[in-house]
């Protein structure tokens, strides 16, 4: 009876011709693999986000004025709701993180290359999709990072030739950032973008399904148009196994771990932010932008100026348009890295580039520490056993904020050298110079800066050393023995 | 026997995944304390301090380049005004900035107000001196109690009785301890400053009080004031200078 009424409703729905052609059809054994795990744990991370997303989407308010309070209102009143907060940031952090690893085993092991560039296509337009979701997510929160973040957005939209202004005013809704500008980014990560990504995720999923999962490229087999495709249906004939339950396995598991991971960063580490109001008088904010946009933030730091607004706008088209032609530069080929030196290289590079990026964004060397002068200690040995004179010289290093800049015993600011040991480097007569008509880098500080002051900075200077080592001596004067 | 304990493991393991997020140990979970403020609302003595003063004056008050806060003697000499108004709007023409917003700085009064009760709170030992005649504070305290104003022909025989053993017969650095009548530091310090050195001394780097210069036997607030008039005459341009209270004293 049963039997019957399951019959039934398959022969209407087609259930088992689906479910045929979806989960159990054959992909190559070798695909079975674990490095094949990262495009179901990027999904995996993507419906995480849409649960916690809708759930978070019962309480927040998107207006200039309720976003923070009720952001404020989950995190310390709602019950668990600093947990979901914490779910939706950390699994937008691993989405992120997962997918650049799909990304680059796809590009490792050739799979973009024929039939599959549509494939390779669809995924570059959910990686636009899934940074728009980052940037616009970051905008939610509408603290003071979202505001500044906005800020350096429009900043860099308004650079485009003609018209700049008009698209920072589609961008924020008017003419400065307001509850609209809100409203607008609601919009987008809400509605628009989701609905973006779950399109070309189904594009991409019936890709893979039609084009079948790359095999484990071998060295030595090139991609040939004429007869590739013909040696995977050989492939499949020979060594194919269903997708599930063979090759689904890895797949489930990684996805758990995903799944423990999400949960573990959350509980232990929480959500993040928000930050403080998106207040535009309160001019002490160090303002960042999320963990995957330092690397921007770096890069358009230490951007020499006259090359900023070409590279602002030339380089992200650059580089997206080179993801959209790869299938085309190299469609055929080579699949596997041991034979694609460039290709290994480029990813080592990239990794290695982003990732001192990343790090410098975190601490930001080339700005400034301004509360060092009067909160970074001094460290005891400098201090201990030193006269007067040189006392005060401790002070005034602290008091005109020398340590803003320049760090002792490692807590200070890094935009200058670190000073621990200046008396090997520099004389008197070389310190007393640099302070008063500064150079490189540094500002000259002779107009705020009394005679015994400076004195006495030399002085508290000339005792940066250590114990064992002598300071450097000035070589127009005869050397003294024991001196 | 294994199915059942297999299962009890299973509900446990359940019941914990089901709990666990209820809990409020989570170390994730946001705490008020944690929650964003202005820096204008900071109002936790540890915070303040480690912004704003721990710079000069130390960690912990101490072994920092300036006068140690968390000395006991230096607590018990001076006022809560004292400290307050110091804090506030600093000491003119010396290093120690202002930092009421009224006076350029960054903290409100209420932020003030609670440096200076924690500094009470945690370092100040009151009991310790209430049978300690301690000298007075400034050099008009010491004027109205008849210990002032100081003598710096007196105050260089002073010097050389209580300091010198360890600054040098002159001043300019002993064994001990550095120089002392070097024009630039003289130049950087007040008065008050000087003054309060005598009297507290140095305790966190072991440099002995108004007390403990020589052994059992504490210098005269006279003496005190005697050996600053000696200090601040040799100032550079400054010798000419009398105390402005003595000029008022003879108008």
């Amino acid at each position: 009876m049963l039997r019957k009424i399951a019959l039934w409703i398959d022969e209407r729905l087609h259930v088992s011709k689906i479910y045929a052609s979806t989960a159990g059809h054959s992909v190559p054994a070798s695909a079975e693999s674990w490095f094949y795990v990262f495009g179901s744990g990027t999904l995996l991370c993507f419906i995480i986000q849409i649960v916690t997303g809708i759930c978070l989407a019962f309480v927040y308010v998107p207006s200039a004025n309720e976003a923070y309070t009720s952001l404020e209102y989950l995190n310390y009143q709602q019950p668990l709701g600093w947990f979901i907060r914490a779910m939706h940031d950390w699994g937008s952090n691993f989405m992120v993180g997962i997918m650049i690893l799909h990304m680059t085993q796809v590009f490792l092991f050739g799979a973009y290359k024929y039939p599959r560039e549509l494939t390779w296509i669809s995924g570059v337009v959910l990686l636009i999709c899934t940074l728009g979701m980052a940037f616009t997510g970051q905008i939610m929160r509408f603290d003071q990072d979202a505001y500044w973040g906005l800020g350096i957005g429009a900043a860099m939209m308004g650079r485009v030739p003609l018209i700049g202004p008009n698209i920072v005013h589609l961008m924020l809704g008017g003419p400065i950032i307001a509850g609209e500008t809100l409203s607008r980014f609601f919009t987008l990560h809400v509605f628009i973008i989701p609905g973006l990504i779950i399109a070309v995720v189904s594009m991409h999923l019936r890709l893979v399904l039609m084009k079948g999962i790359n095999e484990y490229p071998e060295p030595g087999k090139p991609v040939n148009k004429l007869t590739y495709e013909k040696g995977y249906e050989e492939l499949l004939k020979k060594e194919g196994v269903p997708f599930v339950p063979n090759a689904i396995r890895k797949d489930l598991i990684f996805s758990g771990l995903v799944m423990l991971g999400i949960l573990f960063c959350a509980t232990f580490f929480g959500p993040s932010g928000p930050e403080g109001t998106p207040d535009p008088t309160q001019i002490r904010t160090v303002p960042r932008p999320d963990f995957f946009f330092l690397w921007i933030f770096s890069v358009l730091a230490l951007l020499p100026e006259y090359l900023e607004t070409f590279l602002i706008l030339t380089a992200p088209i650059v580089g997206i348009a080179l993801l959209f032609a790869l299938p085309f530069l190299s469609g055929t080929g080579e699949k596997s890295y041991h034979r694609r030196p460039v290709a290994f290289l480029s990813v080592v590079v990239i990794y290695l580039v982003v990732g001192i990026l990343t790090y410098l964004g975190t601490y930001s060397p080339w700005s400034p520490q301004m509360d060092a002068w009067s909160g970074d200690q001094m460290p005891v040995k400098y201090i201990q056993g030193r006269t007067p004179l040189e006392l005060e010289g401790a002070l005034v290093f602290q008091n005109k904020q020398c340590r803003n800049c320049h760090s002792l015993g490692g807590l200070g600011g890094q935009r200058g050298p670190a000073l621990d040991r200046v008396a090997t480097i520099m004389t008197s007569d070389q310190l007393v110079r640099q302070v008063l008509q500064g150079g490189g880098n540094m500002p000259a500080f002779g107009k705020n800066l009394s005679p015994p002051e400076v004195a006495a900075l030399a002085a508290f200077m000339r005792t940066l050393r250590a114990p064992t080592e002598s300071p450097v001596r000035n070589s127009t004067e005869p050397a003294q023995p024991g001196r | 026997m294994i199915v059942r304990r297999r299962r009890t493991v299973l509900l446990i393991t359940i019941v914990l995944v089901v709990l666990v997020p209820a809990c409020d140990w989570m170390p994730g979970r946001p705490t008020p304390a944690e929650r964003w403020k202005p820096k204008s609302e900071i109002k936790d003595f540890n915070q303040l301090y480690a912004q704003n003063c721990s710079g000069c004056h130390g960690a912990n008050g101490g072994q920092g380049a300036a006068q140690p806060l968390n000395d006991p003697v230096y607590l018990a000499l001076v006022s809560d005004e004292k400290l307050r108004q110091t804090t506030a709007h600093g000491v003119p023409s010396s290093l120690m900035p202002a930092y009421a917003e009224s006076a350029g700085g960054t903290l409100t009064s209420a932020q003030i107000d609670v440096l200076v009760a924690g500094m009470r709170s945690r370092w100040a030992r009151p009991n310790e001196f209430n049978n300690v005649g301690l000298p007075p504070y400034s050099i008009e305290d010491a004027i109205a109690k008849g210990s002032g104003p100081g003598n710096p022909d007196r105050g260089a025989t002073v010097y050389k009785t209580y300091c010198a053993q360890c600054h040098g017969e002159e001043g300019r650095g002993g064994e001990k301890a550095g120089s002392i009548v070097d024009p630039n530091f003289l130049a950087l310090v007040s008065d008050q400053s000087l003054r309060t050195t005598v009297i507290t001394g140095r305790p966190d780097m072991k440099k002995p009080d108004w007390r403990s210069n020589l052994d059992g036997q504490a210098m005269t607030p006279q003496q005190i004031s005697d050996v600053v008039a000696w200090l601040a005459s040799l100032r550079p341009g400054t010798e000419a200078k009398t105390p402005p209270e003595v000029k008022t004293a003879r108008r």
